[in-house]
């Protein structure tokens, strides 16, 4: 009763504003407007925001599909989590989300699979590598929309300056590297280490790895944070830290306003980037920087791994918009639109075949797809990964200052509590 | 009939007292109690309710291994800034309450930290304080004081002394004007009469200007007591209770167990527990400061 009577109120009032603005009377068939909502984070692109690029797809859609509006709320990257939990946990449960992580949302059973979300011939276009880290117990709860590979930066004029002529590829050879570049250069930090809330998950997972180590095991179905590995790797740091070869205080470094700026500023000759950190410089100061790229270093007896991050769009099913969200995601993944979008985003590697077909002959993304198939990614598709995240942002960069067993050693018991 | 004229009776007040009982429902009581209830049921991690859960959040929370220090970093935090802010703000009101050339601009000017968003001065604080472009260590080095810049917010206590020194700074102008309006109740003709009785100025303040301020200072410190403890944006702002959970309050502690932690249930436990820490704070306060009254 009430919900009838409140959706006459609604097409009573439109059928007014309609009125209202364009002078006539129209029929209230059109009134049963599906309204879709989204959140979406905001990828770096060129220092601009990317709700322009949004509002414009939201527009063209609405144009394109009579009866279906869509409204996108751009969120900042460290509080798209935050502000999602919140949504989710006061009924306001956006219709879809555009983020990091999915691997909760799909234990709960929250959301449509990946099938649900798009078209056959979109899902058939998306990559699988990215597609097979949408999954939840084999099913894809998530459809991917950007991926990320991490690589060595380095400042060529620091190391030119420092005599380095060969990139380091172990633990020794770096130590013997930034020892020169301390030597020679005061005031510069031989390694940007950003161990702070804002992406410690990743800087952790690119040390841990180039030492073999893992945040889980698969086979044994269980978290390994504090594996002898991930240990090792961190005592390595702790040696750096020690020697002051990285900034002060790691664990308080985020990446972006700490140790991307310092390199920015050349006060960094080496920091772990990601695919987009080039076009980042150019937009925050620091397009003078004489920009290398390599392969990390590894521990003894390992081998040089990257890091691949991707993200993904999670359709949620508690407004019944499937039909629309389904619309929507088709019209996104358009190869027009998609490309609007990662122009947006800013120098990312596509997850479409047809979009990675073009960005394989951009110099800057090729070696970066090059990659992938050898990168190590987050277990994502573990139901706590995100409290683990979270965790392992809080707290593990003290594992370079303080005890890297204890605080390894307190991350895995929260990390094996977590549900 | 006599039933009838005391309802009109109670509804003749209802229209008086009704919106600020609506108002303490709406905005005070069905928070508190959604609050108790949420700390009651077991709440998945991506937010939704999965049925009542009896006391297992508070177990939890009294097995999390950051709560002992951050209570105690609490404890202190509260009563290091209350009581300072308390002891600067007495003389601070002292001096614009006489009367000097400019003091209009002088009062005008104390209000601006208290008028200022806390968010906006803490963020200033954050980079004022900042180990590699902030002021303070520039100012330091250039007169000498310092050889190498300070990360002052990378290390655990002087972060922690800073974040008090921040909450101090916010808390003082409105302390100072609570006071300042206490110190206009003191009657003059009673100061003046001590005065021809030989007595001088400190004897003054002490024996009759600070007894006749004590409601005022009662209030203040009740407000800020609640205020300081509740305090979350300069924690936050500033750093965010790290490194690790070394400069976290309790409040700021409920909030990086819901949403790092991902524990909403264990985190409305916190915030419960932090309801009651108040209530006794305050009720304690109350108590120590009315029987100082009747003793006296």
């Amino acid at each position: 009763m009430k919900k009838s009577t409140r959706r006459v109120a609604f097409s009573a009032s439109l059928v007014l504003a309609a009125t209202g603005v364009v002078g006539i009377s129209l029929p209230v068939a059109h009134a049963a407007t599906v309204n879709l909502t989204m959140v979406a984070a905001d990828y770096p692109g060129d220092g601009k925001t990317q709700q322009a690029q949004w509002d414009g797809l939201s527009k063209a859609f609405a144009a394109a599909n009579p009866g279906i509006t869509m409204t996108v709320n751009v969120v900042s990257w460290d509080v798209i989590d935050d502000k999602v939990k919140t949504l989710i946990a006061t009924g306001k449960t956006p219709d879809i989300v555009n983020k990091g992580d999915y691997s909760a949302p799909a234990a709960a059973g929250l959301l449509y699979k990946a099938s649900e979300m798009v078209s056959a011939s979109t899902l058939a276009d998306i990559v699988p590598t990215f597609l097979n880290n949408s999954m939840y117990n084999g099913t894809a709860y998530a459809v991917p929309d950007l991926a990320s590979a991490r690589a060595l930066f380095y400042n060529k004029d620091i190391l030119k300056k420092a005599g380095v002529t060969k990139l380091p590829t172990t633990y020794d050879e770096l130590i013997t590297v930034l020892s020169k570049i301390k030597a020679k250069n005061p005031g510069v930090y031989g390694y940007a280490v950003p161990m702070g809330p804002e992406e410690a998950q990743a800087e952790f997972a690119i040390w841990a790895g180039g030492n073999g180590g893992r945040m889980y095991d698969y086979t044994a179905k269980k978290w390994t944070i504090n594996s002898p590995a991930n240990i090792g790797a961190m005592t390595f740091l702790k040696k750096l830290n020690d020697l002051k070869y990285i900034e002060p205080n790691p664990a308080k470094c985020d990446r972006t306003a700490c140790a991307q700026t310092l390199f920015a500023a050349g006060k960094a000759a080496f920091i772990n980037g990601s695919v987009f950190l080039p076009a980042w410089l150019k937009a925050n100061g620091g397009a003078g920087i004489n920009l290398g790229s390599g392969a990390f270093v590894h521990g003894p007896g390992q081998e040089a791994v990257t890091l691949g991050v991707q993200d993904y769009f999670t359709a949620y099913k508690a407004n019944g918009h499937q039909a629309e969200i389904q619309k929507f995601m088709d019209f996104l993944y358009q190869p027009a639109n998609y490309a609007d979008f990662l122009t947006a985003a800013g120098g990312f590697i596509p997850a479409t075949k047809s979009a990675g077909a073009v960005a394989a002959k951009d110099p800057a993304l090729a070696p970066f797809i090059a990659l992938l198939p050898k990168a190590i990614f987050y277990p994502g598709d573990i139901a706590t990964f995100p409290a683990v995240k979270g965790a392992l942002q809080t707290s593990v960069g003290l594992a370079i200052t303080g005890n890297p067993t204890k605080v390894l050693g307190d991350i895995q018991k929260k990390a094996l509590a977590a549900k | 009939m006599a039933t009838g004229s005391i309802r009109r009776g109670r509804f003749g007040a209802l229209p008086w007292i009704g919106p600020a009982v609506v108002l303490i429902l709406v905005m005070v009581v069905w928070p508190a109690i959604e609050m108790i209830r949420t700390s009651l049921h077991e709440i998945d991690q991506t937010g939704i309710a999965k049925g009542w859960n009896g006391i297992s959040n508070y177990r939890t929370l009294i097995h999390n291994p950051d709560l002992p220090q951050t209570l105690v970093r609490t404890l202190i935090w509260v009563s290091v800034v209350v009581s300072l802010t308390v002891l600067i703000s007495l003389p601070v009101a002292q001096i614009l309450h006489g009367k000097f050339p400019g003091r209009k601009v002088v009062r005008y000017s104390i209000i601006i930290p208290w008028a200022a968003s806390v968010v906006m001065t803490a963020t200033i604080w954050r980079w004022i304080l900042d180990g590699f472009y902030g002021i303070l260590n520039r100012i330091l080095q250039d007169v000498g004081v310092l050889k190498d810049p300070i990360d002052w917010l990378g290390n655990p206590n002087s972060a922690f002394v800073f974040l008090m020194v921040v909450a101090i700074f916010v808390s003082v102008p409105f302390t100072t004007y609570v006071i300042l309006a206490g110190l206009t109740t003191v009657p003059e003709d009673i100061l003046e009469a001590s005065s021809i009785d030989g007595a001088n100025g400190w004897k003054r303040y002490k024996e009759i200007t600070f007894p006749l301020l004590r409601s005022a200072l009662l209030v203040s410190a009740v407000i800020n007591l609640i205020n300081v403890f509740n305090s979350f944006p300069i924690i936050w702002a500033m750093t965010g209770g790290g490194p690790g959970y070394s400069t976290d309050t309790t409040t700021t502690l409920a909030y990086k167990i819901s949403f790092r932690d991902q524990d909403i249930g264990q985190s409305a436990a916190m915030a419960t527990v932090n309801f009651a820490i108040i209530l006794i704070f305050i009720s304690i306060f109350l108590k120590v400061s009315k029987w100082r009254e009747t003793s006296e």
